[in-house]
């Protein structure tokens, strides 16, 4: 999934100060698992604002609604009769939604709710950790189903640095060193040879450095 | 005179590109540099123009000033990050290389190495930022540096843009000239006349405005660029010039030297000469424009 994590509210209070009337919109998929931008935080969110507002003698009127997604059309339409009633949207989705509402809804001011971090998963409740950057070229073929690409600090693709120490790396912070569960999980495949084996130059024009990038499927496109 | 007195005393300088080579052999550099010796008054060595591989801005630099030559030094935004910039300009200072010029780079498909992961950790006018910085003795973290490197700093400008563009790219010319940009280099250009208005309109920025005097090598070229190349036009006369031409590289030098004189007779403060490959018709187009 993609995780994010609330932003701070004073920041959404300086996005809303100005405004009368605002929409804030949460997202049913990823951010409701991550627990950033669901049902239940953009209720959270919407009365800490609501509060803060009345304390400070303001009137804004916010109001709430959750979407199946964000990241596409159909569940952005749902709201498109009543986007004219306010001034700004606050989005609780990734930044993915925020983008794509922002686009569809060209002259409504659309502000991001949560800071997008990464894709990855749940560890344990209140625990998500990254498993992919989305490189566009996966090699889990070859390292044992452990990306280095995401989990090693420097993302080197040919074996631990000289700071991996006792299974950890040198960033500190208990971050596990990548290499050594690569290592160890090749090693539980009876296939410590592919370890030996050069990883060749990455072809990082298939990450961003190809600049923005798009997945095109004529077979099932309409 | 060095280069920053000679444009803050208005006078007109003239800068020569001069590429390093793809390899360690820089003979050719050194003899380039020594066929206008006395008659350039910098030269400026890009940092892997159009992301081709070839030895750096600093060390093409570091060679030409070691012998004698003023250097202009390219820094690049797209292949270091915020470490690897300051760690060279902090030794450019200490090799006494005076002036810097700041570019974005051109994005990494337009060149030799495509699989490549371009950095772009800090933009062009950050860039400026840092090093009004480290002239003031602080690195981008604030820490204080043992001694302070001073610059005579520069950047881009885009003379082909033009209606909204071009009021964004004054915009940003103001912006770098508050960053602490004294001059900006801009694309090639081939029409005077559009220029001439363009220097007055720029004038109260009160940056230096040193145009690129491209030398053409053919009729052919000239078109391409002209049909094909974003943000440089070529008047038609002027292909046609070089297709009648009985000599066409004679009449490519003296299209680049025509253009050179007129630059120094509308009160330009000085040109950047590019031969892209034909260096060693940098004296006569020197000659041309009677330099």
């Amino acid at each position: 999934m993609i995780v994010a994590d609330r932003k701070p509210i004073e920041e959404i209070i300086e996005y809303i100060k100005d405004r009368d009337k605002v929409l804030i919109v949460g997202c049913n998929e990823c951010v409701t698992v991550c627990e950033a931008g669901g049902k239940k935080e953009v209720g959270v969110l919407a009365s800490a604002l609501r509060m803060y507002f009345m304390n400070q003698g303001k009137e804004i009127k916010i109001d709430e609604v959750t979407l199946e997604r964000q990241c596409d059309h159909e569940y952005l339409e749902e709201i498109r009769n009543i986007v004219d009633q306010y001034q700004a949207i606050v989005s609780l989705a990734c930044g993915v939604g925020v983008q794509f509402m922002s686009e569809k809804y060209f002259k409504t001011q659309v502000y991001p709710g949560v800071n997008t971090c990464f894709m990855g998963v749940t560890e344990e409740r209140g625990v998500w950790s990254e498993r992919c950057q989305g490189c566009g070229q996966c090699i889990l073929a070859t390292t044992g189903g452990i990306c280095p690409v995401s989990r090693c600090a420097k993302r080197l693709l040919n074996g631990p640095c000289g700071g991996s120490s006792k299974g950890m790396c040198e960033i500190g912070g208990e971050v596990p060193c990548a290499w050594q569960i690569i290592i160890d999980k090749l090693t539980a495949l009876g296939r410590l040879d592919d370890y030996e084996k050069l990883a060749p130059l990455k072809d990082w024009s298939k990450e961003r450095a190809g600049g923005p990038r798009k997945v095109v499927r004529e077979d099932v496109r309409q | 005179m060095p280069l920053k007195e000679k444009i803050e005393a208005g006078g007109f300088a003239v800068l020569a590109e001069l590429e390093p080579p793809k390899g360690a052999d820089f003979h050719s550099l050194l003899a380039n540099a020594d066929l206008v010796k006395g008659r350039v008054d910098a030269f400026m060595v890009p940092e892997m123009a159009n992301s081709v591989v070839k030895a750096s801005s600093l060390g093409g630099c570091a060679f030409l000033q070691n012998r004698g030559f003023e250097t202009v030094l390219q820094v690049c935004c797209r292949d270091r990050n915020r470490l690897a910039l300051q760690a060279d300009i902090l030794a450019a200072g200490a090799i006494g290389i005076k002036t810097v010029m700041v570019v974005q780079g051109d994005d990494i498909t337009f060149g030799d190495h495509h699989q490549a992961r371009a950095v772009n950790d800090v933009t062009l006018m950050q860039l400026l930022e840092a090093i009004a910085g480290l002239k003031n003795g602080k690195d981008m973290a604030g820490i204080e540096l043992k001694g302070a490197p001073d610059f005579f700093v520069g950047s881009t400008f885009n003379a082909g843009a033009a209606g909204g563009a071009l009021d964004l790219e004054i915009e940003e010319l103001k912006k770098k000239k508050g960053l602490g940009a004294a001059f900006v280099v801009t694309t090639p250009v081939f029409d005077t006349d559009i220029f001439e208005k363009l220097l007055v309109k720029l004038k109260p920025v009160g940056v230096s405005v040193i145009p690129t005097v491209l030398l053409l090598k053919s009729a052919g070229m000239a078109r391409y660029i002209d049909r094909n190349v974003k943000n440089i036009f070529i008047p038609s006369q002027l292909i046609e010039s070089i297709q009648k031409a009985p000599d066409k590289p004679v009449e490519c030098v003296s299209i680049a030297g025509k253009l050179i004189s007129r630059f120094k007779e509308m009160g330009a403060p000085g040109v950047l000469v590019s031969t892209i490959g034909w260096e060693e018709k940098l004296p006569q187009v020197l000659d041309e424009a009677r330099l």
